[in-house]
């Protein structure tokens, strides 16, 4: 049986529901898509670049300058069937380098420190009809709304969907109604905290332990592979979810970059790959987007790893992405700029024809501060 | 209801297995990096050493508390009923001198009992390296109950939280690799050696940590390809702070002169493991300019040293220092002029750490800003056990419940995986998540409700002291639990809830088990409301 969630009734016509993940650490996008036909790649990366194809470890073959990492092989057939695009070169233009930082910039949208306090995807929806009321539009699978989506009319931010609640006791004793009314004035827990207690009442009618993989569908038992497998709960659940958060922690990857960032890309190609599975033809209405704060240096330090750099890949999935091609402008590895792989594709770019094309149209001015556009790269279908 | 209980009980006994345990602590990020010994330091969302956090949001209109309670609930892990006394009798200032003069506090016999319950805390590297990768869970579960055992019972709660600080301020990773046999000694040699010492030596202490120089990779650092892990955590999250005006260029200067900073590793002839050591052959002898400062050539050992005098006595770290104490103990978003007076402190005093606290203590914002800061989880857990159950003995688990508590609640100690330490803001732990987790943190320990997972003694009799209705339940409970005034709405609403769940009047004297019953459903419900949360 195959849920068919291209059909699925709380989808609005007008839009897809968007789950992003985002790589906690800054990913090197120089191992994950080898420009192995750049000279210059192997002569930076002598110990650390991934062989051509066709050599021993060598990468999968997807054009005659690229090469997917061996790892990654679980994503070469959604790339073939058109449902993957790759952007090499790609970030958000901040001119900073510390993670922290780095990442509270992308994630407000912006490139300098000035500007909105609220995140890009919180000010899409903030700017976007609500499709329902409820709690669920908006969630973060996590403990902690993550900045992105701060702006949102109440973000959930819930760890385990399958572990959210009180037991009947509880439930019996009246405990919530009365801590719904003791916090109804507590500005600013009012928000949260009303939120959980609807969000609860909601779980329980979707009893989302009922929900499982389908279609032989294998997530792995890691930290994404569980939250991808709730994405996947709370999607078949029907409950009216529109934008889901999740993290990938761990791509700091300064020493033995090859053994971790190994670890790293099986874990996101079998996890990609199994909601690709489980979803089958409800990708239709899904786009799922990957992305990191920013890139790792072009040339390898002395402990087989990478420190902080710039430019980085950011990967699309889902049927209205316009997939199997990888879009780049590419830089060439000789730029002497900081010894950076430099950023010729605007990520902001990709972002607003993906809320533009499959979200149901955006403000960009408001999403995107400042930002000159374009506002296409021709990565999604209409 | 006896189903749910043996069903909790059921599941914290499962995960009690060794394997269960690893996936958990492990949260899938594979330990087979274990076999390699090398850390793999993740990175993750906060933002409380960026300058753009949230603007804060108006006080909720609580009744004002008494300025004692504001003072000890921060300056501790929460008010204990005899520390209100204390500082009561003894005024705000000096109860704040009696804490800073640490050593001077009689701890009883606290430091012998967890000795005595946890002594791989004490151990050295080679030690920890004899029984390691086998220990890590015995290791981790000890260091982790020691803290909280410390914030919890300790009597110098200002020098734990003050610990608390400087382990998220020098944040490293516990379960990373080597990480296990080499955290205690950072704990007991560079955090607690130096919690109410002076920042400088702190910062000496830290830069020869070999639980830091592996955490943040220095130990790999080396002259004909340099590192800079270190170098800019160094000067990002340690000192100068972001913005604190230094460049690209400089994180690779910096980065040359600790090359050859490393420790004697697993099999070294030559020393104990878990040693630190210059490795001269190893180290970039060039002339260095470090912040347009120049270094020069043939330095050796003594670059290292000469960049961490440089960034303790820079402006831009009494300012960051004084940005991060005034948001732990003040607020948010504290205010420049405060900042300011307090990094002159610093400044003034050489990287004093009390001078410096005596700064932010003596402060109007200080005094004025009482319930804007919302606790962070560890306070919380440490804060239910001080208020509820003052003379409670150490539970019979060992602490095992608080440790997945604390899980549950996303603060365990030493597992925050990035270099910049637990945030410190509301907007991170005011989630939906957050509250709910709180809330049945509350319940299942406190309410009476499910027997079983209250394992400390509460003595809801003595605090009753004979109240036998609604009303004198509730004055009783919300004076030994919360210790400051309810809202008159808020303590209407808790009484009409008693009255409709035992269908009594207010006034009407009960008999039998009634009151116990109401002061312990009470005290769930007052520990989960906001009155409890804040400080």
């Amino acid at each position: 049986m195959t849920t068919n969630i291209a059909a699925h009734p709380t989808i609005p016509a007008d839009r897809d529901i968007l789950v992003c993940i985002f790589q906690r650490g800054a990913a090197d996008g120089l191992n994950a898509l080898a420009p192995y036909s750049d000279s210059d790649y192997y002569s930076e990366r002598p110990v650390i670049a991934v062989p051509p194809p066709g050599m021993a470890g060598g990468g999968i073959y997807v054009t005659d300058d690229y090469a997917l990492h061996p790892s990654l092989a679980p994503l070469k057939p959604i790339y073939d069937a058109g449902n993957l695009a790759l952007v090499h070169a790609t970030g958000v233009p901040h001119q900073n380098r510390s993670h922290f930082s780095a990442q509270n910039l992308i994630e407000r949208g912006v490139v300098e420190k000035t500007g909105p306090n609220t995140g890009w995807l919180g000010r899409h929806i903030a700017q976007s009809t609500a499709a329902s009321n409820s709690a669920f539009r908006v969630i973060s699978i996590s403990g902690n709304v993550p900045v992105a989506l701060t702006g949102a009319d109440e973000p959930l931010a819930i760890d385990n969907l399958n572990d959210f609640g009180f037991d009947q006791g509880i439930l019996d004793s009246g405990y919530p109604q009365v801590l719904t009314d003791f916090f109804r004035n507590a500005v600013p827990f009012s928000g949260p905290a009303a939120a959980a207690l609807i969000a609860m009442e909601e779980l329980q009618s979707a009893d989302l332990s009922t929900i499982l993989p389908e279609n032989g569908a294998l997530y792995p038992d890691t930290a994404l592979g569980r939250k991808m497998r709730q994405a996947s709960q709370l999607i078949k659940s029907q409950l009216p979810v529109e934008v889901i958060c999740v993290d990938s922690d761990g791509w700091d990857h300064h020493e033995n970059l090859p053994t971790y960032i190994d670890q790293s890309l099986t874990e996101l190609a079998d996890v990609l790959s199994a909601f690709n599975t489980d979803m089958d033809i409800g990708m239709a209405r899904i786009t799922v987007l990957v992305y990191t704060e920013f890139g790792r240096r072009i040339g390898e330090n002395g402990s087989a790893g990478t420190d902080h750099g710039t430019g980085s890949l950011a990967y699309l999935m889902g049927g209205g992405v316009n997939g199997g091609q990888i879009i780049s402008d590419w830089p060439g590895l000789d730029t002497g700029i900081n010894e950076d792989l430099q950023i010729t594709t605007d990520l902001r770019s990709v972002m607003t024809e993906m809320l533009d094309k499959r979200l149901g149209g955006t403000d960009v001015g408001t999403v995107f501060p400042g930002f000159g556009g374009p506002t296409t790269v021709n990565a999604f279908l209409t | 209801m006896v189903n749910t209980a043996d069903q909790l009980l059921q599941k914290l006994n499962s995960l009690q297995s060794r394997r269960e345990f690893l996936q958990l602590f492990g949260k899938g990020l594979g330990y087979s990096a274990l076999a390699t010994v090398l850390p793999a330091c993740g990175s993750s969302s906060s933002s409380d050493n960026d300058p753009d956090v949230p603007p804060p949001a108006p006080p909720p209109p609580l009744p004002a508390a008494s300025p004692e309670y504001t003072a000890l609930k921060r300056i501790s892990f929460g008010p204990h009923r005899d520390e209100l006394t204390a500082i009561r009798n003894l005024g705000i200032s000096s109860y704040i001198e009696q804490q800073l003069d640490h050593l001077n506090i009689s701890d009883g016999t606290l430091e012998a009992d967890i000795q005595a319950l946890f002594p791989l805390t004490f151990q050295a590297p080679v030690q920890l390296l004899a029984g390691f990768p086998d220990n890590i869970f015995d290791v981790a579960t000890q260091m982790i109950a020691a803290t909280q055992y410390r914030q919890m019972f300790s009597k110098r709660q200002l020098y734990e939280v003050m610990v608390e600080f400087w382990s998220d301020h020098f944040n490293i990773h516990l379960v990373n690799g080597l990480g296990p046999t080499l955290k205690p000694i950072d704990d007991q040699q560079v955090i607690r050696q130096h919690a109410l010492g002076n920042f400088k030596d702190m910062l000496h202490a830290s830069g020869k940590s070999t639980a830091m120089l592996f955490y943040l990779d220095n130990f790999l650092n080396q002259a004909v390809a340099p590192n800079e892990n270190y170098a800019r955590e160094l000067m990002e999250l340690h000192t100068l702070g972001v913005d604190g005006g230094y460049t690209e260029d400089d994180i690779k200067e910096v980065a040359r002169c600790f090359t050859g900073w490393t420790l004697r590793l697993p099999g070294d002839p030559d020393a104990d493991y878990g040693e630190f050591v210059f490795v001269d052959a190893i180290h970039d002898n060039g002339a260095k300019t470090v912040l347009s400062n120049p270094i020069a050539a043939g330095g050796g050992q003594a670059d290292g040293e000469a960049i961490l005098d440089l960034l303790a006595d820079h402006p831009s770290t009494a300012r960051f220092i004084a940005t991060k104490l005034c948001r732990r103990f003040i607020s948010d978003n504290p205010d420049a002029a405060t900042i300011d007076a307090v990094a002159a402190a610093f400044t003034a005093s050489g990287g004093d750490i009390k001078d410096t606290l005596r700064a932010v203590f003596a402060s109007s914002a200080f005094v004025d800003s009482a319930d804007l800061k919302f606790t962070r989880p560890s306070e919380y857990l440490a804060s239910l056990v001080r208020a509820l159950a003052p003379d409670t003995s150490y539970p019979a688990d060992n602490g095992l419940f608080w440790f997945y508590a604390q899980n549950t609640l996303g603060q365990l100690p030493f597992y925050w995986p990035t270099p910049d330490g637990y945030p410190d803001v509301q907007s991170y732990w005011a989630s939906t998540g957050g509250l709910l987790n709180r809330w049945r943190l509350s319940f299942l320990s406190f309410s009476g409700v499910i027997p079983g997972l209250d394992i400390i003694d509460i003595d809801y009799a003595s605090m009753l002291n004979g109240a036998n209705t609604i009303n004198a339940v509730v004055d009783a409970i919300t004076d030994a639990v919360l210790m400051r005034p309810l809202a008159n709405e808020d303590r209407d609403i808790i009484v009409a809830w008693l009255e409709t769940e035992w269908m009594v009047a207010a006034d009407e004297p009960q008999a039998g088990t009634l009151p116990l019953q109401a002061a312990a459903l009470l005290a769930a419900v007052l520990v989960s409301s906001i009155y409890f949360h804040l400080r």
